[in-house]
């Protein structure tokens, strides 16, 4: 406990990465990272790497920075005014933070979904090909083919691929979240975010979602926020704990849910804390 | 103890439940309702009610004295009733309405004459009377109706004519005048007068048209097409080409036109005298007493009447008829023929085979006597019929069609009598044209400023100022808006347009000031763009730089922008787009396209307040989704906000036409007039015509019921054009939800 008393206190604490965690090939990896809102500081000099083609799970209790962390990686925090950061993230080795980067450019390289579902209100069609349609794509096959993988990929095709010309807004919440998954994954982004895709959702669904996001292993790089222990068992490679804007433990699912190497780490897992 | 308990018992007080609020709130609710449907009984009533046509009554007084009139409404009070009547034969009585008590005649029994007439007349309005002769045929009063029926159509065949003529008069007229502005313009860029030359020109080929026909033995009207080809003038001074070619234009222009409207205006003089040739002579019931008779009813019905003597008081006219002079001598051998007419009515005719036989109509008095009153004859041109019936012969179907037949002129017909009587059709075109232009106009400055407001402008105390002051705008008083539309769109614009600055109130600087100004501004306008574009370069978000670069740049934008007005304002170079026409306003007055400005000012803050709440409503996580999805600014905004605001945009839409289309105080100001003779949109080129002045339904009730010459004829009239605007209003108004609805379909369909 005392770690996380300390970070309480705003002392400054180093954060435990397991090694086999940066042993791995990291498409994004975060350096000393640090956010403000105004004056209050929500991410404290935050560095971890997200491995490709695995899922990363952040974990921690409510407020921890979680959600902003991700929402930094593509800078949708640039939105509110009052934000500030320090540090940087890497995506392929190319900065995100420089000041010549170009901001839609570089969130066309990722995928979001979000903790609600947010289809647009228009057709299912339209709404899986957007990010093309942005892009000014107008073949039609092309936006047929990209339209089906994605849907395909996302588990829906079966049940919509009847009704494309259908309001997305029709569809029920899973299937809908499924739809911004499908969407995220038309751009065939280099990272998935995924904002606690579940949370949402009835059980059923969730699972749907969960394997959805087994059967996207591999083929994309995801971090996903959750506040599902279980879930971040069941479908993350890696789990990373945070607390207070803190990385507090970084390890494989596996062993982050066995045998952390912090005592605290573990309570938070069980369920002792938090 | 510290606190005591809440008093517990087992029934839940008045105070709690409040079942006297729900008697209020009914109450209240009930007496909203109330005031809508009388509002609307009423409208409906009376404006469904105006068209039909109503019986012709005819009531005798004690003294003998007629009150007679269409009958249009009754009202009872503590003893007696009172009718209300529609005398019509305004040419001869003077009067068009009266109100008569029940109270004061003879018998509260009215007399239905069956063979009477309801004539509706172009001019004068409705005409009330027996047919009696047709000039151009000799038929039977069985048969009036059909010849009527028949000449009629006839007649419209000539009035077609003669407004085909009419119209080819007004092109005539219209090439003139083109012709002369064409001179006009280069007199006024080449600062000459021109009308000594005009003159000349116009002089010297009739000229040559004359010597020509002295030649060919032609008459000159006839060779006036070969004038074109000819010079037949040599300019007495220097002339530029422009001007020469001109004024040749104008003189053949002028001089065929001559020859032409020769011809026009005879043919015009024949068809009006065609036109004028068939006439309708009525008798009609005159009211002035004669007097009552001591003869036997029974006797009078008969015809067989021995001791004339007793009329002779009552018809002087009968001594002149009979050759007597001013001897009291009765008819010797009146030849007389009797026509029954309804129960206990007769009409007489004496001395039949004279030139002007002598009609009476007798009626049985209680005491079982003949009460007698004279009929007067009274021409109407045949043309001027517009419809006719026999009020109190018809059935109910009959009836019916005459109230169709009314209607549809109402809808598509031109107005007669100023406005009083016939259509409505230039009022409605107008409202809906107006309506439609001011909300074409409304549309994309509403949406754009609430755009701004909503997604761009940086929230602060400037955007609340902003704010509270366009919902403010919205209840200022709609004449407001008229006086600025007047003296801003009509005298200011208007008079740019016309005649440039000068004519707009403003002096013009000297050419060498303003090309200075012009060369500064330009100059501005580049830096206050580069500095734009420095401040979009840097990447930085939010640093001191970049703001500072930002608001300079926007200063100077605003500076840009204000230069230009003033250089427009000030501008040497601009005389206007008419200013041949001056000083004859062409936009520099009231007219449709500153009624629409004036309007889509007015509801400017409905739509910018409806369109602000609709952005409000979309979801931020659908700006998140798009923007997540690597869409810009514009693309979000264009491709997500907009299509989900759609359907709150439209209602600010329907806001906006429902109060424009009302209105009534900016428009009198600005354009409305009671009578239009030219539609502002037709099938002449360029179709709409912004400078033109229109009819307008809501001015309409206003100028029919209170500034017409007699209001109290108008006022049945005023609630049929209110019925009219407010099933315009509905219409419009109910396409435009029809609209919405089915966007709102399109996006959303069954959630969840």
């Amino acid at each position: 406990m005392n770690r996380l008393k300390a970070i309480a206190d705003g002392q400054n604490v180093e954060s435990v990465i397991h090694e086999e965690v940066l042993a791995k090939d990291a498409v994004l990896s975060i350096e000393n990272f640090s956010l403000f809102y105004g004056r209050k500081q929500a991410l404290h000099s935050i560095s971890m790497p997200i491995a490709k083609g695995m899922v990363t799970a952040l974990v921690g209790p409510s407020g921890c920075g979680k959600s902003t962390l991700l929402r930094s990686v593509n800078r949708m925090n640039d939105l509110i005014d009052s934000v500030r950061t320090q540090g940087d993230m890497l995506l392929n080795k190319e900065s995100i933070f420089a000041p010549g980067v170009d901001v839609i450019q570089l969130r066309k390289r990722l995928g979001m979904v979000f903790q609600k579902p947010n289809p647009f209100p228009m057709s299912i069609f339209e709404n899986v090909v957007y990010p093309l349609r942005i892009d000014g794509e107008r073949d039609k096959s092309v936006l047929m083919e990209v339209c089906e993988h994605s849907l395909r990929g996302a588990a829906l095709w079966d049940e919509v691929k009847d009704r494309l010309n259908e309001s997305g807004l029709g569809l029920s919440g899973g299937q809908q979240q499924r739809l911004c998954i499908a969407r995220a994954i038309a751009s065939d982004p280099e990272v998935l975010l995924l904002d606690e895709p579940c949370s949402a959702l009835d059980p059923i669904a969730t699972s749907k979602i969960e394997d959805l996001i087994d059967k996207l292993r591999g083929e994309y790089s995801i971090l996903i926020v959750t506040h599902n222990m279980q879930q971040a068992s069941r479908i993350s490679d890696h789990t990373a704990f945070m607390y207070l804007g803190r990385l507090v433990e970084m390890a494989e699912t596996s062993t982050i849910f066995t045998r952390p190497r912090l005592r605290e780490t573990e309570d938070y897992i069980t369920g002792r804390f938090g | 103890m510290s606190r005591s308990k809440a008093k517990r018992t087992m029934q839940t007080g008045v105070t709690a439940q409040g079942e006297p609020m729900v008697w209020l709130a009914g109450g209240m609710f009930a007496v909203a309702c109330l005031m809508i449907l009388s509002l609307l009984t009423l409208v409906l009533w009376q404006g469904l009610s105006t068209l039909w046509p109503r019986s012709y009554l005819v009531y005798v007084r004690p003294d003998g004295s007629l009150v007679t009139g269409e009958l249009y409404g009754v009202r009872k009070e503590a003893a007696s009733k009172k009718v209300y009547l529609r005398t019509g034969n305004y040419d001869v009585s003077n009067q068009h309405f009266l109100y008569a008590d029940d109270a004061d005649f003879a018998s509260s029994e009215a007399w239905k004459p069956v063979d009477l007439w309801t004539v509706e007349r172009k001019e004068w309005g409705n005409l009330y009377g027996f047919p009696k002769q047709l000039s151009w045929t000799d038929s039977t009063r069985e048969r009036f109706a059909q010849d009527v029926r028949v000449a009629l159509r006839e007649t419209q065949k000539i009035d077609r004519a003669l407004s085909h003529e009419k119209e080819r008069l007004k092109q005539i007229d219209q090439r003139i005048s083109k012709a002369r502005l064409a001179i006009r313009a280069i007199e006024l860029s080449e600062k000459v007068d021109l009308q000594s030359d005009i003159d000349e020109a116009v002089a010297a080929k009739f000229q040559a048209i004359q010597d020509r026909g002295v030649d060919s033995g032609v008459t000159p009207e006839v060779s006036s097409q070969a004038t074109t080809n000819s010079a037949g003038w040599v300019p007495s001074r220097e002339l530029s080409n422009a001007a020469r070619k001109s004024i040749e234009r104008y003189a053949d222009v002028s001089l065929e036109a001559e020859a032409q409207m020769v011809s026009i205006n005879e043919e015009i003089a024949k068809l009006e005298g065609m036109r004028g040739e068939r006439v309708v002579t009525f008798e009609l019931p005159i009211t002035d007493p004669l007097g009552a008779i001591d003869w036997e009813w029974e006797q009078v019905r008969s015809g067989k009447i021995e001791d004339w003597s007793a009329l002779q008081g009552i018809v002087p006219q009968l001594v002149a008829d009979t050759g007597g002079s001013g001897e009291s001598k009765a008819p010797e051998n009146p030849s007389l023929q009797v026509e029954a007419i309804g129960e206990g009515q007769v009409i007489w005719e004496l001395n039949r085979e004279s030139k002007q036989p002598i009609r009476l109509v007798m009626r049985r008095s209680d005491d079982g006597k003949a009460e007698v009153f004279a009929l007067r004859e009274h021409a109407v041109v045949l043309a001027d019929i517009v419809r006719f019936f026999a009020p109190n012969q018809m059935n109910l179907f009959q009836r019916l069609g005459v109230y169709l037949s009314r209607w549809w002129e109402f809808l598509l017909g031109e107005p007669r009598e100023a406005g009083i009587e016939g259509g409505f059709f230039p009022a409605i075109w107008g409202t809906v044209v107006m309506t439609l232009i001011m909300s074409l106009a409304v549309m994309p400055f509403g949406v754009l400023a609430a755009l701004y407001m909503r997604e761009y402008a940086k929230r602060g105390l400037l955007l609340s100022i902003i704010r509270i002051s366009i919902n403010n705008l919205a209840g200022v008083p709609s004449i407001v808006y008229g006086v600025f539309g007047l003296s801003f769109f009509c005298y200011m614009v208007g008079g740019y347009i016309d005649g440039g600055p000068a004519k707009a109130g403003f002096d013009p600087w000297p050419s060498a000031t303003w090309f200075s100004a012009l060369a500064i501004l330009a100059v501005v306008g580049i830096i206050a763009f580069s500095v734009a574009v420095l401040a979009g370069s840097l990447g930085t978000r939010g640093s001191k730089r970049k703001r500072y670069l930002r608001n300079a740049s926007a200063v100077l934008w605003l500076a840009t922008l204000f230069g230009i007005v003033v250089l427009l304002v000030r501008t040497p170079h601009f005389h206007g787009f008419y200013q041949a026409q001056l000083p004859n306003p062409t936009f520099g007055k009231g007219c449709l396209l500153w009624a629409a400005c004036t309007l889509a000012l007015l509801t400017l803050p409905v739509v910018i307040v409806a369109t602000e709440e609709a952005l409000a409503a979309v979801p931020n996580s659908l700006r998140e989704g798009s923007y997540a999805c690597g869409a810009g600014k514009w693309q979000t905004i264009h491709r997500i906000v907009l299509p989900y605001a759609r359907p709150g945009i439209i209602t600010g839409f329907i806001l906006a036409m429902a109060r424009g289309a009302g209105e009534v105080a900016p428009m009198m100001l600005v354009g409305a007039i009671p009578l239009a003779t030219e539609l502002p949109l037709d099938l002449e080129f360029p179709f709409l015509h912004g400078s033109r002045s229109f009819m307008h339904l809501g001015f309409q009730i206003y100028s029919l019921g209170f500034q017409s010459q007699n209001s109290e004829a108008a006022k049945p009239m005023v609630f049929t054009a209110t019925l009219l605007l407010l099933t315009i209003v509905t219409l419009l108004n109910q396409t435009a939800i029809w609209l919405r609805a089915r966007l709102r379909k399109r996006f959303q369909s069954s959630q969840f």
